[in-house]
């Protein structure tokens, strides 16, 4: 135990239990070292480490080692240090396996971009005495999107008419927050329902996590499109719509004999996508938005600029 | 608009060296084409590397690549017959390892349109590029130049080999 780290919690957090006081962190290389009371400095501030983050994917814990849920002593807020991690890795979008970087450099660099930016996560970089560049960034305190949508207790029909609208209007401001980082030259990279959040409080839509990376030169806002469309899928049908799910649905045999494969995803081949087989009160407008990431497609959106020319119109239909 | 100016799109690949191959093949025998082969820097992403150093390093490697392949595509279509004074050779820089400011460089956000506007510039007529063939959810996700120059070019002739 160290006194240092023993004097600073007493100061600072005396409900925490000394016991538990580790050691004070200046070099954060070898994060895995790094525990439940310890201590990270950086540039004069102090972070009392309470535990790893990790995420719930498939039913299962993922630890972030590199990930560290902290308190600032000196303020007392909560914050999350994201310790650097080069990392290489395959992620699997639909059948495709693609090269995946976390760049902490390129988080960085978003974090400054986004600073005064309310759509977006904030958080500074401070360099660790061995120059390993450090995030330190707000917790957003909020709900997933996806959660938030699949909680609405409502029938799916109340649901569209009643709430989607607002959903939608957020929705939209959310895209043109990726829409802005794709005019500074800047992908968001892992788009997914669980990096939306819905901030308590104020409502406002928020991004987070910008660490992950892709070399893809012909269309590289690609997969953001492709997740921005997943979002919205999900959104409207307030959950994902499979071959796996539709009997739970409730739907007519002739409205799961009618669909097709040109009614499923592009490339995650099991999930419906023409929703409006589904909720025959979809309009069309906005269910041919969807299609644009269906098997059936010709045209692809190659920037979220054209997706939402085409997104926004929807929204008066929907009262 | 000359049809006879030709441009030849290549990246390195073994479809462009097929693009290459299949052009020497038919202009070879014939008289008054101008041939540009032309290609578009895209370096790796800085983001992929841990330090500047690594980065450049293979930038360098790159570079020096593509050089290397677009003297091999010159020289397989002079030995298709066409005389080198008619073909030449373009390497567009990337904007990301030229100093800010600096002029006919690339951004490499839309690979198709750079080489349209050369095309345009240059008053070329014909175009060759090679084809991955790649699927369409592939080209949704990761793109198609070929596919994309199909989609934009007007006016010209498109030759897209595979």
């Amino acid at each position: 135990m160290s006194e240092e780290v023993r004097g600073l919690v007493e100061r600072y957090m005396p409900e925490f239990p000394v016991r538990r006081c580790g050691r004070v962190f200046t070099d954060t290389t070898q994060f895995m070292d790094i525990n439940h009371g310890d201590v990270i400095e950086l540039g004069g501030l102090h972070y009392l480490v309470l535990k790893d983050e990790s995420e719930r994917r498939f039913g299962m814990e993922d630890p972030k080692y590199w990930v560290k849920r902290c308190r600032e002593l000196e303020t007392g807020e909560r914050k999350i240090l994201k310790l650097v991690f080069f990392e290489r890795f395959p992620l699997k979008v639909g059948e495709f396996e693609v090269q995946c970087y976390r760049s902490p450099k390129k988080e960085s660099r978003i974090l400054d971009l986004v600073a005064d930016d309310p759509r977006f996560m904030h958080g500074v970089t401070r360099p660790d005495d061995h120059e390993n560049p450090v995030r330190i960034l707000d917790i957003v305190q909020g709900r997933e999107i996806g959660k938030y949508v699949y909680a609405v207790k409502a029938d799916h029909e109340a649901y569209f008419r009643e709430h989607f609208p607002s959903v939608l209007d957020h929705f939209m401001e959310a895209c043109g927050a990726i829409a802005f980082l794709h005019a500074h030259g800047e992908k968001h990279g892992d788009i997914r329902r669980d990096h939306l959040f819905i901030e308590y409080g104020t409502g406002t839509y928020r991004w987070i996590d910008f660490d992950y990376t892709f070399d893809f030169h012909e269309n590289p806002y690609g997969l953001d499109i492709f997740g921005l469309g997943n979002i919205l899928i999900y959104c409207a049908g307030k959950q994902v719509w499979n071959m796996g799910n539709l009997r739970e649905g409730g739907f007519p045999d002739e409205t799961l004999d009618g669909l097709d494969r040109g009614d499923h995803s592009l490339v995650i081949r099991n999930r419906v996508v023409n929703l409006r087989k589904l909720f025959p009160y979809i309009p069309a407008e906005l269910n041919n938005v969807f299609m644009h990431f269906s098997q059936r497609t010709e045209v692809f959106y190659d920037t979220v600029e054209e997706f939402l020319d085409e997104l926004r119109p929807c929204r008066g239909l929907l009262g | 608009m000359d049809f006879k100016r030709v441009l030849i799109a290549v990246d390195g690949s073994e479809n462009s060296l097929r693009a290459v191959r299949y052009a020497a093949a038919i202009l070879g025998g014939g008289q008054g084409y101008a041939v540009q082969l032309v290609h578009i820097e895209r370096l790796p992403e800085r983001d992929m590397f841990p330090d500047e150093s690594a980065w450049s390093g293979q930038c360098r490697e790159h570079s020096r690549a593509m050089r290397d392949f677009l003297e091999e595509a010159r020289g397989m279509l002079e030995a298709g017959g066409l005389s080198g004074e008619t073909i030449c050779s373009q390497y567009i820089d990337s904007c990301m390892a030229r100093p800010e400011g600096a002029e006919d460089c690339s951004h490499g956000r839309n690979i198709a349109l750079e080489i349209l506007s050369i095309a345009e510039e240059g008053g070329y007529g014909t175009l060759v590029i090679g084809r991955r063939g790649v699927s369409k959810a592939e080209e949704f996700l990761f793109g198609s130049v070929s596919n994309k120059l199909i989609h934009h070019a007007k006016d010209r002739t498109v030759w897209v080999v595979s």
